[in-house]
């Protein structure tokens, strides 16, 4: 198997008695674009410095390109980060000069590329000017910008829409989508639902640091449902095709596939026909991040406390 | 790559507010000697040579206004890469912490001998109405003090004040090292300087204890004035505080999470 781009085993943190993020474990694999998702405090932030190696894990393993980022720090020459919100520089320098003083400390920068990841980020024309007078949403950029300073092959950012008005989020998040096409993993965290909904792979929900489900958009955006007149034989007939259907389930009386292929989509009515199944409709199945969400972060709540949500969550209504 | 970082570390510090301050003053301080009517009603002496008044700046000024300058410069070093945020996002570089620490170290062991050229300059530029021929009596920093052991040459008077000014520089490194301990402990400024100068004024009050007397931090601080003899151990004592100092920042900021 090959070596996932970011990897955390067991990862747990805790400052005296609280822990902050307690048995995490995930893979982010190259040209993956993984969220980290949760509440204020669900130590979303805290996953994120750990990978980075600038906190250090109560127990648990984390690794970068297989290499844990304490014990091989030039590991970090493939990792371009922004762990800041808004990003950190130093205000008495130029945008420029912020990204030659980060291309010396990360050796092998190729002459040319700050111009052209200044360009990158719609920045040229602010490169001379003092970081001190850019607004939140100019740093933000410039903080994606030396994330990418040096190609690297793992990406990880803190809240990126941070500060940021809908035109520099479109930019940056057609940044981050290009790395990823290029094989950069990409690790973010992020309140953004709709964020996510757009580009990432998968998305991790976290609640009081603990994994409480991890979702594969790519799976989602993909998936339909169907009401059949036996939803229980229709699961059947779908469950024995395993090469036209990747996973069917049942949900709210009806049944959820998702097709191999798009050609396959069309196999599945003759599939259902043939098991004498009739199918009444057939619908793309829109993922409502949000409300499923709500309805995870709602459920682990009262599942914690033993009270019952107060309000209605129940706009999903149904399971992973 | 630790030459990368000094370079870094040399053009921050000249953007320190405390070391523009600082410097600013110890230009302008020795005009106070040069200059002040009432020294002799105060004191008991006036000034007969030009090299006289270094040494009036650096008695004056060793115990509590050089102490303070460069904690609060050590500190700030530290203190603004934390206020700024800049400290994590310069460590997720392909950067050791220890090497980085190292560079600030470096820097603040450097810095007390720059400030202190500084202040040997200035106090003899404002010197120069006095003259600076030979004279009879001392510079101060001899081992005769102010009214010295008879005639001495503009060399011997200028030796005198540059071994007493190196001296000085060396005492004020552990100071250093000392506050850039606690900006790593309480990782602010604020912090780091104060604590660095609470345990001075501590240490100041532990003479009571006569043993311990000539191994304490601030019994340094006079080696400017240590006779000839002494000098070795003064040394290597300062250079035990300023290592104790510098290894126990490196160890704790080793385990510091960001």
């Amino acid at each position: 198997m090959a070596t996932p781009a970011i990897a955390s085993d067991a990862l747990t943190k805790s400052y005296g008695n609280r822990t902050v993020v307690d048995d995490f474990t995930f893979r982010v694999n190259p040209g993956e674009v993984y969220a980290l998702v949760g509440p204020n405090g669900a130590g979303k932030t805290t996953v994120i410095r750990l990978v980075a190696g600038l906190a250090f894990p109560t127990s648990g393993q984390v690794s970068i390109l297989g290499k844990d980022p304490h014990q091989h720090p030039a590991v970090r020459r493939e990792l371009g980060a922004v762990v800041e919100a808004p990003a950190a520089f130093y205000p008495y320098l130029s945008g420029r000069a912020n990204l030659r003083l980060h291309a010396d400390l990360a050796g092998g920068v190729e002459p040319g590329r700050i111009d052209e990841v200044l360009r990158l980020m719609e920045l040229d024309d602010a490169g001379e000017r003092k970081v001190g007078v850019y607004s939140l949403g100019m740093r933000q950029r410039l903080g994606v910008a030396a994330a990418i300073l040096t190609r690297p092959k793992v990406l990880m950012l803190d809240e990126p829409a941070s500060g940021m008005d809908p035109l520099s989020l479109h930019l940056v998040h057609s940044v981050l989508r290009k790395a990823a096409g290029e094989g950069t993993a990409v690790l973010l965290s992020t309140h953004h639902l709709d964020e996510v909904v757009a580009y990432c792979t998968r998305v991790a929900i976290l609640e009081e640091g603990v994994l409480i489900d991890e979702v594969n958009l790519f799976d989602r955006r993909e998936r339909f449902r169907v009401r059949v007149t036996d939803t229980s034989r229709g699961l059947h007939a779908l469950e024995a095709q395993p090469e036209a259907v990747t996973h069917a389930t049942i949900r709210g009386g009806e049944l959820v596939f998702i097709p191999r292929t798009n050609e396959d989509l069309g196999a599945v009515s003759s599939i259902l026909a043939a098991a004498g199944v009739g199918v009444l409709e057939m619908n793309r199945d829109i993922f409502d991040l949000r409300a499923y969400y709500r309805e995870r972060v709602s459920a682990e709540r009262a599942r914690r406390t033993g009270v019952a949500p107060a309000t209605d969550v129940s706009g999903y209504g149904g399971q992973a | 790559m630790i030459l990368t970082l000094l370079r870094m570390e040399f053009a921050k510090i000249w953007r320190l507010s405390s070391v523009r301050f600082g410097l600013a003053l110890l230009v302008v301080f020795p005009l106070l000697w040069a200059y002040a009517p009432g020294i002799f009603e105060v004191y008991g002496f006036f000034l007969v040579s030009g090299f006289q008044v270094p040494a009036l700046s650096l008695l004056s000024s060793m115990q509590f206004l050089l102490p303070l300058l460069v904690a609060i410069s050590a500190a700030e070093l530290l203190g603004t890469e934390i206020a700024n945020g800049t400290l994590p996002t310069i460590l997720l570089r392909p950067v050791t912490r220890p090497n980085w620490l190292a560079a600030k170290l470096i820097v603040i062991a450097i810095y007390p001998f720059i400030m202190l050229l500084v202040f040997l300059l200035a106090s003899l530029a404002a010197g120069i109405p006095f003259g600076f021929a030979g004279f009879f009596g001392g510079t101060g920093l001899g081992e005769a003090g102010l009214l010295g052991q008879g005639m001495l040459t503009p060399g011997q008077a200028f030796g005198e004040l540059l071994r007493g000014y190196l001296l000085a520089a060396l005492a004020l490194i552990p100071i250093g090292m000392l506050a850039l301990l606690f900006t790593v402990v309480f990782m602010n400024a604020a912090g780091g300087a104060l604590a660095t100068l609470a345990s001075l004024i501590f240490m100041q009050l532990l003479v009571v204890f006569p043993a311990i007397e000539p191994f304490l931090l601030t019994t340094q601080l006079n080696a400017y004035a240590a006779p000839g003899g002494e000098t070795a151990w003064v040394v290597a004592l300062i250079a035990l505080y300023g290592a104790l100092f510098a290894a126990l920042a490196v160890v704790l900021f080793e385990r510091k999470d960001f």
